[in-house]
C-alpha cells in the first residue's frame, strides 16, 4: 500500500543510546528528540527498541501509555505494536509506563492544527490564539479529544516493525544466517531451516546489534489482528474480579482518607471537628484546601467522621441560583460578548431581514461526569520523591500539579497510572489528586488513599458547560436557504486550563463545535458564539461543545426541514457535498428504512453531527405510549476510518449513543444556593438498563485517515431523539432534559 | 462478628452498623466488590448473601453475622468461569468494567431464579444496576447466551 | 444542606416509644368529631411515607421529595410485582435490607428504608395513592377492604406494627432527611379510634 510506503520515512529515527548496565536502543524522535524513558530502568542484557518496547530474558513488556478509561485504549495499543511486531496475545504483559514527553500525543496537537485549517473566514491571529490554546493543553502526553487511535496507529506499528526487525538482526548476529531470509512469527525469530529462536533468547544479543533505522509497515492486506474481532485483553480480568482500579489499592502500611471541599467552590469559614475527632479508628481531622479531610483507619469510618464535622462554607463566585445562570447565558448574545464569527457564508441577515420561517431558542444544561469508580488517588511523599497511583488523562500536567503541592520538582513525581472506572472526561481534572497529595504531605512516609464519597464527586463535579443557542432560519420552495445560528455559553476551554495553570486566550473553539462544521451548504449560513463570564467552572465531556451544538443544529435543521415541507434525510442530503458524511447518513437512512410509515404514535428522527473529524448520522424510533416515550430502537453509522476492532468499536459506538440518549432525557446539575442540587445517582442516572434501545450499528471505512471514535457518535443521539419524539407527537423538544417536558417509559 | 466469605469463615471485630460493603473492601480486602454510590443507586457492590443478590452497602454488618458471602472473585468456584463470566467474554461486554462484578452477579441470580427470563424481566431485575459505559445492549445478549447455555447443561 | 451517611440509631422494639390502643366507647363520639378526626387520619395515609407503597394493581412503587420534584413512579424500573414484595423480579429486600428488631439501620439521605420486616407494598386492596379522601375512608371502614379488622383492629395493628419495628413505625421516624408522615404514632391512633368511635364516618362524594 503506498499509506505504508509514506509512512516508513517520516517517524521513526533509531539510536542507539549506552546506559549503565547495558544498552537501550532507540532514542526515538519525532520533531524533537526525546531520550527513551524505558533506558533508564533496564537492566544488563535487556533491550528496548523504543518507548514502547521492552524485551528481557523473561518477557516482552508493551508500553501503552494512552489512559485506559474503559474504551479498550490498552489492548489496542498492544494490538498495534503485536500486528507488526508478530506477538500473539498472552505472550506478553503490558504497562502504562511514565509520564514522559516521548509520549507526546500527536493527533492532538494534528486535530488542532486541523481545526485551524479548516476554519474559514477567521483571521490568522485569531487561529493562532486558538490553536495555541489548544497545543498548550492537548500537545504533551494526553488521552482525550478521541485522539488515542490517531495518535497510535502508524506510530505503534512502526514500534513494533522496528522491534521486529532489530530482533532479526540479532539473530543474524547469533546465527550468520542473513535478517533477510528470516521470518517471524508469535513471539520468534523463524530460521530457513525451520529453528525458531524467542525473542526472548534474543534481548541479550538485541542490545549489542545495530539497531534498524528503517521498517516499511504491512500493507492491510497482511494484518493478522487490525480489523478483526479480538477479545480483548482486559476482558477475563474485568470479569473475574482481578482487574485492579485505582481505588482498590491497599499499600502497606496506609490510611484512608476523606474529604469534603466546598460544594460552592468557596472558602471554609470555620469548622468543628470536636464530634468526630474521637470516633473508632479516626488518625486526624486536618484542614485542606477549600475543605477538611479525615484520616481513619476505613474509608467508612473516614466518611462518616467526615459527616460529623460540622462545616461553614463561604459563598460561591458564580451565581447562586439556577435560574440566574440562564438569565447571564440568555443577556450575552451582544457585540460586546461576541466571541467569534466562525461561519458567513452568503448573507444570513439580509436574507433573514424580511423575517425568519423558524425562530427558536435551544438550551443544554450543565451535566455531570460521574464515572463508576468515585475520584480517588493514592499519594506516598518521601524526602527523595512522590508516588502517586492514580487513573489520569494527562500525566505530565499532573506531576507538575502534585510538585506544587509538596514542594518537590516535577521529575520527582513517580505517577503509577491505573485502569480508570470510566472518565468521559472527569480524570482530566487535578484537584482529587491535590488534595490527596496534600493530606499525604500532611503524613510524610505514610501512604493514603483518599476516596471521594460519590457526594463528595457530585457535588465537586466541574460539569459540562451550559449553553444556549438563539436560531432562525428561512425556507423557500421547499428547501431549506438561509440558517443563522448564535450560540452562547460557558467557555469551558478557558475554564479548564485555567485550572491546568495555562492562560486561555482567543475565541473558545468548543462553544460552536458541531455547528460551525455542520457539513451543510446553505445559500446562507452563519454562525457566531458568544462567551458567558461568571459561571460555574466547566470542564470537558464527552464529545463537549458538539454535545450542546450538535443538539442545537440539528434540532433547528429539522424545524427548517419541517417548515420546509422538506423530508429530513434528503434535505440534508441536498446540502451535503462531503461524500465522507453524505455515506454516513445514506447508510443510517437505509438500515432505518428511513421513509418507511412508522405506524401510530411512533415516529423516526435523524440527526447528523461531525465531530473530532468524525461523522455520525443516527436514527432513532420512538413509540409514544400510555407509560411514556419509549425507545425503540437506534441506527448509528460512522465514519471514523480504518476499524481496529469491529466488535470493540461497535461497543463503543453503543456506549456513546447510551450516553448522549439517557442525559440527554434524564440528567442535568441545576444549582441553588450556589451548589449542585443532586446529590447522587438517583437524579441524575442517565440511561438504565430498561430504557436502553436496540442499537444498530455500521461502520464505513472511507474516511481517509483514522480516527477516534470516543465521542462522536455522542453529539448526534439529543437531537435524533428529540427529532424522534416530534415525528411521534408533534411536540418539539428545545431543552435538554427533555424529561422537563416529556414522560419515558 | 463472624462471616463466610467465598468459603472462607473470618472472625472480625467491626461496628455493628458498618457496611458489608466496607467490611469486605477495607477489613477484608475483597475488592471485587465495588463502591459506586453507597445508596443502592448503582448495583456495583451486588454479592450474594445467603443465595440472594444484595446490596452489599445496604447489609449492616450485624445483618450479615454468620452469613454467606458470595462475591465474584468466588463466582464460578474461583478458577472455573461460572457460565455468566463465560457469557460476558463471549459477548465482550466490559469496557471500563467497574460496574460489571455487580452486573454479573445480578444476573447468575437472575438465572438461577428464572432460566430463560425474557427482555422485560432482564429489564426489571437489572435496571438497578448502572453502567455508565452504556454496555447494556451485550449485557442483555450476554444474560440470553448464558441461559441458554446453563439450559444445555 | 448535603449531609453523608448519617446514621441514626434505631429502636427497633417499642419500648423506646410506648403506644396504646384506649378505644372509646363505640358511638361515643359525635359525627362532626369523626369526621375531624378521620381529616387527620387521612392527612397521614395520603403523606408520601405512607401512601407511597400503598399503590395499586401496576405493583410500580413511587418516589418523593425535594430531590425528585413531582412524585414519580420508582426508579431503577422497580416493580412489586403481584407478590408486592418483588419476588418475580427484584425483591425489595435486594436494597431495603430486612433488619432484626433492635440492629441499626444504615441510614442517610435517599439510602433505601430499612424496617424490622420484609419490605413490600400494601396488598392492592389497601391502595391509598391517588386514591380520594372519601374512597380511602370508604375503604378502610369495610373490614372487608382492611384484612378483617374493624377501626379497634386497625388501631390495634398500628401499635402492634410499631411494636415489631414494622412500616408504620417508620412512617413517622424514617430518617434520611425524609418529611415524616404528621402528628405522631399515638395520636395517629387515637384520630383512628376517635373517628371509628364515630361509626366511621365518610364525608360522600368527596
Amino acid at each position: 500500500m503506498t499509506r505504508a510506503a509514506t509512512i516508513t520515512r517520516r517517524t521513526l529515527l533509531i539510536g542507539a543510546t549506552a546506559i549503565a548496565g547495558g544498552v537501550a536502543f532507540g532514542a526515538w524522535a519525532v520533531r524533537h528528540p526525546h531520550d527513551n524513558p524505558l533506558a533508564e530502568g533496564l537492566g544488563a542484557g535487556e533491550a528496548s527498541f523504543n518507548p514502547w518496547v521492552k524485551v528481557t530474558g523473561a518477557g516482552i513488556t508493551l508500553i501503552t501509555p494512552h489512559a485506559d478509561l474503559g474504551q479498550g485504549a490498552v489492548h489496542m495499543q498492544a494490538a498495534l505494536i503485536a500486528e507488526e511486531m508478530d506477538l500473539e496475545f498472552g505472550q506478553f504483559d503490558t504497562a502504562f509506563g511514565p509520564p514522559d514527553p516521548a509520549y507526546y500525543n500527536r493527533a492532538m496537537a494534528a486535530e488542532a492544527g486541523a481545526a485551524m485549517a479548516a476554519l474559514t473566514p477567521i483571521s490568522a491571529a485569531m487561529a493562532e490564539a486558538v490553536a495555541g490554546g489548544a497545543m498548550k493543553l492537548f500537545g504533551v502526553q494526553g488521552t482525550g479529544g478521541s485522539t488515542s487511535a490517531p495518535d497510535s496507529f502508524d506510530k505503534l506499528r512502526e514500534a513494533g516493525a522496528v522491534a521486529r526487525e532489530t530482533l532479526k538482526r540479532a539473530a543474524e548476529e547469533l546465527t550468520g544466517v542473513s535478517a533477510a531470509e528470516m521470518t517471524t512469527e508469535a513471539g520468534r525469530v523463524i530460521l530457513p531451516d525451520g529453528r525458531a529462536l524467542p525473542y526472548t533468547d534474543l534481548a541479550a544479543v538485541a542490545a549489542e546489534v545495530a539497531p534498524v533505522r528503517d521498517v516499511v509497515l504491512r500493507p492491510s492486506s497482511e494484518w493478522r489482528l487490525i480489523g478483526r474481532p479480538m477479545a480483548r485483553i482486559d476482558m477475563a480480568d474485568k470479569v473475574t474480579g482481578r482487574q485492579v482500579y485505582g481505588i482498590d489499592l491497599a499499600p502497606e502500611g496506609m490510611l484512608h482518607a476523606a474529604v469534603r471541599t466546598s460544594p460552592r467552590r468557596g472558602e471554609v469559614l470555620s469548622y468543628d471537628a470536636s464530634a468526630a475527632a474521637g470516633m473508632r479508628g479516626v488518625q486526624d481531622v486536618i484542614a485542606v484546601t477549600g475543605g477538611v479531610a479525615v484520616l481513619a483507619d476505613n474509608t467508612w469510618r473516614a466518611f462518616r467522621a467526615l459527616d460529623a464535622v460540622e462545616i461553614a462554607w463561604g459563598p460561591a463566585a458564580y451565581p447562586a441560583e439556577q435560574a440566574e445562570h440562564w438569565e447571564a447565558v440568555g443577556a450575552s448574545f451582544t457585540d460586546a460578548r461576541m466571541d467569534a464569527e466562525w461561519r458567513a457564508d452568503g448573507d444570513a441577515a439580509a436574507a433573514l431581514s424580511a423575517g425568519a420561517d423558524v425562530a427558536a431558542e435551544y438550551r443544554a444544561p450543565y451535566v455531570a461526569h460521574q464515572p463508576l469508580e468515585p475520584l480517588n488517588a493514592v499519594v506516598l511523599v518521601t524526602e527523595p520523591r512522590v508516588e502517586v497511583w492514580t487513573a489520569h488523562q494527562l500525566p505530565r500536567f499532573l506531576q507538575q500539579r502534585v510538585a506544587g503541592v509538596t514542594g518537590h520538582d516535577a521529575e520527582q513525581v513517580v505517577l503509577h497510572n491505573q485502569f480508570a472506572g470510566g472518565s468521559f472526561g472527569h480524570r482530566l481534572e487535578f484537584e482529587h489528586v491535590t488534595l490527596a497529595a496534600e493530606i499525604a504531605n500532611a503524613r510524610r512516609g505514610t501512604p493514603v488513599k483518599l476516596t471521594y464519597s460519590r457526594e463528595q464527586d457530585f457535588a465537586t463535579d466541574f460539569p459540562r458547560h451550559i449553553a444556549m443557542a438563539r436560531g432562525r432560519g428561512a425556507v423557500a420552495d421547499g428547501h431549506v436557504t438561509a440558517i443563522d445560528i448564535d450560540v452562547a455559553g460557558a467557555p469551558v476551554t478557558a475554564s479548564q486550563m485555567g485550572r491546568i495553570g495555562l492562560g486561555g486566550a482567543g475565541p473558545d473553539t468548543q462553544l460552536p463545535a458541531g455547528v460551525w462544521n455542520a457539513p451543510y451548504g446553505p445559500e446562507h449560513f452563519r454562525v457566531r458564539s458568544y462567551a458567558v463570564p461568571g459561571l460555574a467552572p466547566v470542564s470537558s465531556w464527552r464529545s463537549v461543545g458538539a454535545s450542546c451544538g450538535g443538539f442545537f443544529i440539528e434540532t433547528l435543521m429539522d424545524e427548517l426541514c419541517h417548515a420546509a415541507g422538506a423530508d429530513p434525510v434528503e434535505e440534508r442530503l441536498r446540502l451535503m457535498t462531503d461524500p465522507v458524511a453524505r455515506g454516513v447518513l445514506e447508510a443510517a437512512a437505509e438500515m432505518a428504512g428511513w421513509g418507511r410509515d412508522p405506524g401510530e404514535d411512533r415516529g423516526l428522527g435523524v440527526a447528523l453531527v461531525e465531530s473530532f473529524g468524525v461523522p455520525v448520522a443516527e436514527i432513532v424510533e420512538v413509540t409514544a405510549t400510555e407509560g411514556g416515550i419509549r425507545i425503540d430502537a437506534v441506527w448509528v453509522a460512522s465514519d471514523s476510518g480504518t476499524v481496529i476492532d469491529p466488535v470493540n468499536i461497535e461497543n463503543h459506538i453503543q456506549g456513546a449513543v447510551v450516553w448522549g440518549l439517557g442525559h440527554a432525557m434524564n440528567s442535568e446539575i441545576t444549582y441553588r444556593d450556589g451548589m449542585a442540587e443532586q446529590s447522587n445517582y438517583h437524579a441524575a442516572e442517565g440511561m438504565r438498563m430498561h430504557q436502553c434501545p436496540r442499537i444498530s450499528v455500521r461502520t464505513l471505512e472511507a474516511a481517509p485517515r483514522i480516527r477516534g471514535i470516543g465521542e462522536p457518535p455522542v453529539p448526534p443521539a439529543a437531537p435524533a431523539l428529540g427529532n424522534a419524539i416530534f415525528a411521534a407527537t408533534g411536540q418539539r423538544l428545545r431543552e435538554m432534559p427533555f424529561r422537563r417536558h416529556v414522560r419515558f417509559v | 462478628m463472624r462471616l463466610t466469605v467465598n468459603g472462607t469463615e473470618h472472625e472480625l471485630d467491626v461496628e455493628p452498623d458498618m457496611p458489608l460493603l466496607w467490611v469486605l473492601r477495607d477489613e477484608l480486602g475483597v475488592t471485587g466488590v465495588k463502591y459506586g454510590c453507597g445508596i443502592a443507586q448503582c448495583g456495583a457492590c451486588t454479592v450474594h448473601l445467603d443465595g440472594m443478590a444484595m446490596r452489599a452497602c445496604q447489609v449492616p454488618a450485624a445483618a450479615a453475622e454468620g452469613a454467606e458471602v458470595l462475591t465474584i472473585e468466588g463466582l464460578g468456584g474461583g478458577d472455573a468461569l461460572h457460565a455468566v463470566q463465560r457469557a460476558w467474554i463471549d459477548e465482550q461486554v466490559a469496557q471500563c468494567g467497574y460496574c460489571q462484578a455487580g452486573q454479573i452477579l445480578q444476573a447468575a441470580w437472575l438465572l438461577e431464579t428464572s432460566p430463560a427470563p425474557s427482555d422485560e424481566e432482564i429489564d426489571r431485575v437489572m435496571s438497578g444496576n448502572l453502567c455508565r459505559c452504556g454496555t447494556y445492549p451485550r449485557i442483555r445478549a450476554a444474560i440470553h447466551a448464558a441461559a441458554a447455555a446453563l439450559r444445555e447443561g | 444542606m448535603i449531609r453523608f451517611l448519617v446514621l441514626v440509631l434505631f429502636t427497633g422494639s417499642a419500648a423506646a416509644q410506648e403506644v396504646t390502643v384506649d378505644p372509646p366507647e363505640d358511638g361515643s363520639v359525635s359525627r362532626a368529631e369523626g369526621l375531624a378526626a378521620w381529616e387527620r387520619v387521612h392527612d397521614v395515609v395520603s403523606h408520601p411515607r405512607c401512601a407511597n407503597c400503598h399503590v395499586g394493581a401496576d405493583n410500580i412503587p413511587m418516589w418523593s421529595g425535594p430531590s425528585y420534584g413531582e412524585t414519580r413512579p420508582h426508579g431503577m424500573f422497580i416493580s412489586g410485582g403481584e407478590s408486592r414484595i418483588g419476588a418475580e423480579f427484584l425483591p425489595c429486600s435486594a436494597c431495603h435490607v430486612t433488619l432484626d428488631a433492635g440492629q441499626s439501620r444504615t441510614d442517610g439521605p435517599h439510602r433505601p428504608p430499612q424496617v424490622a420486616l420484609d419490605w413490600r407494598l400494601a396488598p392492592v386492596d389497601f391502595q391509598w395513592f391517588g386514591r380520594s379522601s372519601a374512597e380511602i375512608c370508604a375503604q378502610m371502614a369495610d373490614p372487608d377492604r382492611t384484612g378483617g379488622r374493624d377501626w379497634v383492629a386497625l388501631a390495634e395493628h398500628l401499635r402492634d406494627d410499631a411494636g415489631h419495628g414494622g412500616f408504620v413505625k417508620w412512617g413517622f421516624d424514617p430518617g434520611g432527611g425524609r418529611a415524616p408522615a404528621p402528628y405522631g404514632l399515638q395520636a395517629h391512633i387515637d384520630d383512628v379510634l376517635t373517628w371509628g368511635a364515630a361509626g366511621t364516618p365518610c364525608e360522600t362524594g368527596g
